[in-house]
């Protein structure tokens, strides 16, 4: 077993690092626009008045309540339908990112909604504007408190853009499928690619803890 | 030419489900002066203070703050920006350090420069007490007493024409309530214009123009402190100030 997993390293190293950057690709990039989007509609549902508030609602329901495979399935093979033709690895970073936006909002929005309103009653009273709360009192501290959840979302989306392997993305899966069946050695090569999904989560939660020490504010106790 | 009245309040209603809980509140204030509001819990003496600010929409009634009716302006910002408040429970913004928190009105709703903010919101920090070693703080790390100063500062620098307190030293134990009141009463010695909702009579009694006592959204009895704290004529309010008498063993007899 050893010898064999050092063999599949070897040999075929290049081609683990190279699956393991278009991993790296889609989970930034989809983590990204799920992120700005989730950002979004949390603040429009927390936010913004009845038309905004109902369009992020449908949103949310609709990107969780279907699978995301069906939706990474609608961005490769309905689109090009209506003129749309994207390539594999865009097609996984659209799908799994507005995936992803769903997860997000509902993170931001409980953090947004949980930021007491003494607080928010003061920054009026300064005579500040909704806006500048929002920039200034809401979100600094919403996304404090949102940190692991979202921490969790990152983990969750490095692993499971492993999916894009269903529309031939060359990723970390799809790369270790590839060289399972060319070398006959499929638990050796899946123990390998168990074992780099395990250890980049782990330093993603890292880097999370890193970060949520780094914002953590002094005496406060959540 | 300045008027004297620096707020004017007329007939003020306002409903909450259903129910009247301010029910024509009529009285102003002049300029300088420190208007103290007495009444059991629930009377509507913080509905009052929120009223007069816009943080609760009234629903029928004047209020008229500086010459100009308040429920007119779309700009509602502009005119908070011109009354302090000053909470129960201090409000501070919990991820920010005690200078951050006077500096931000300031920078935010005065436009004003940076370095120009921190010299003033130290000033402010200064005047109520709240020593260098301190500014650099989070509200978590500063006692009630500390935190209710920098609450009043964070008011202060934006240098309002009136100051609403409500209920400013409910929260506190009494060392820190006489932290707290000492600093109002500097202010009112100042001239700082003040509305002051409280239950500290001791305080009414040395520092209050006038004192009105709500209850049930109704103003029962007004006048100066010796009156409706020692000798009111309101059997409702005679009521209340025996056992506040009792309470702060303040029978004078």
């Amino acid at each position: 077993m050893i010898s064999e997993l050092l063999y599949v390293s070897l040999k075929y190293g290049l081609l683990l690092l190279e699956g393991l950057r278009t991993t790296f690709i889609i989970t930034i990039a989809s983590y990204a626009i799920g992120f700005a989007g989730g950002l979004c509609i949390a603040i429009a549902r927390v936010f913004f008045h009845k038309i905004l508030k109902v369009f992020a609602g449908v949103y949310v329901e609709l990107f969780r309540g279907t699978p995301m495979l069906v939706q990474l399935f609608f961005v490769y093979y309905a689109l090009p339908e209506i003129g749309i033709r994207v390539d594999p690895v865009t097609a996984s970073i659209i799908a799994i990112g507005l995936n992803s936006a769903a997860y997000q909002a509902e993170y931001i929005r409980s953090a947004l909604s949980s930021i007491p309103y003494s607080e928010i009653e003061a920054a009026y009273s300064l005579g500040l504007t909704k806006l500048n709360i929002l920039i200034y009192i809401m979100l600094p501290q919403a996304i404090r408190i949102a940190i692991p959840t979202l921490t969790n979302e990152a983990i969750y989306l490095f692993k499971y853009s492993s999916i894009a392997y269903f529309v031939t993305a060359s990723e970390l899966m799809y790369v270790g499928k590839l060289i399972a069946t060319r070398t006959f050695l499929y638990v050796e090569v899946y123990v390998l690619l168990a074992l780099l999904y395990i250890l980049f989560s782990i330093v993603l939660s890292e880097i999370a803890r890193y970060i949520e020490r780094k914002l953590q504010i002094p005496g406060y106790v959540t | 030419m300045l008027k004297e009245e620096l707020l004017i309040v007329e007939d003020l209603w306002k409903f909450i489900d259903g129910k009247p809980v301010l029910k024509g509140i009529t009285f102003d204030v002049s300029r300088g002066e420190t208007k103290v509001i007495l009444g059991p819990s629930g009377a509507g003496k913080s509905t009052l203070l929120r009223c007069i600010n816009l943080l609760v929409v009234p629903d029928r009634g004047r209020i008229i703050f500086d010459g100009e009716d308040v429920l007119k302006r779309r700009d509602i910002h502009n005119v908070r920006s011109k009354m302090g408040f000053v909470f129960q429970h201090f409000n501070l913004f919990s991820h920010m350090t005690a200078l951050e928190n006077v500096m931000l009105g300031l920078v935010k709703v005065k436009k004003m420069p940076k370095h120009e903010a921190e010299k003033k919101a130290k000033e402010a920090l200064m005047a109520v007490g709240i020593a260098e070693e301190l500014w650099n703080r989070y509200p978590a790390q500063l006692s009630g007493g500390q935190q209710q100063r920098v609450a009043i500062a964070r008011a202060l620098a934006m240098e309002p024409k009136l100051i609403l307190f409500d209920e400013p030293t409910s929260a506190l134990d009494p060392e820190l309530i006489w932290e707290v009141l000492n600093v109002m009463e500097r202010l009112a010695k100042a001239k700082m214009t003040m509305i002051v909702v409280t239950h500290e009579i001791g305080f009414a009694m040395r520092v209050a123009s006038e004192v009105m006592f709500l209850d049930d959204g109704m103003i029962l009895e007004r006048g100066p402190p010796e009156q409706v704290i020692l000798n009111p004529c309101n059997e409702r309010v005679k009521r209340f100030m025996d056992r506040m008498k009792y309470v702060y063993s303040l029978d004078t007899g």
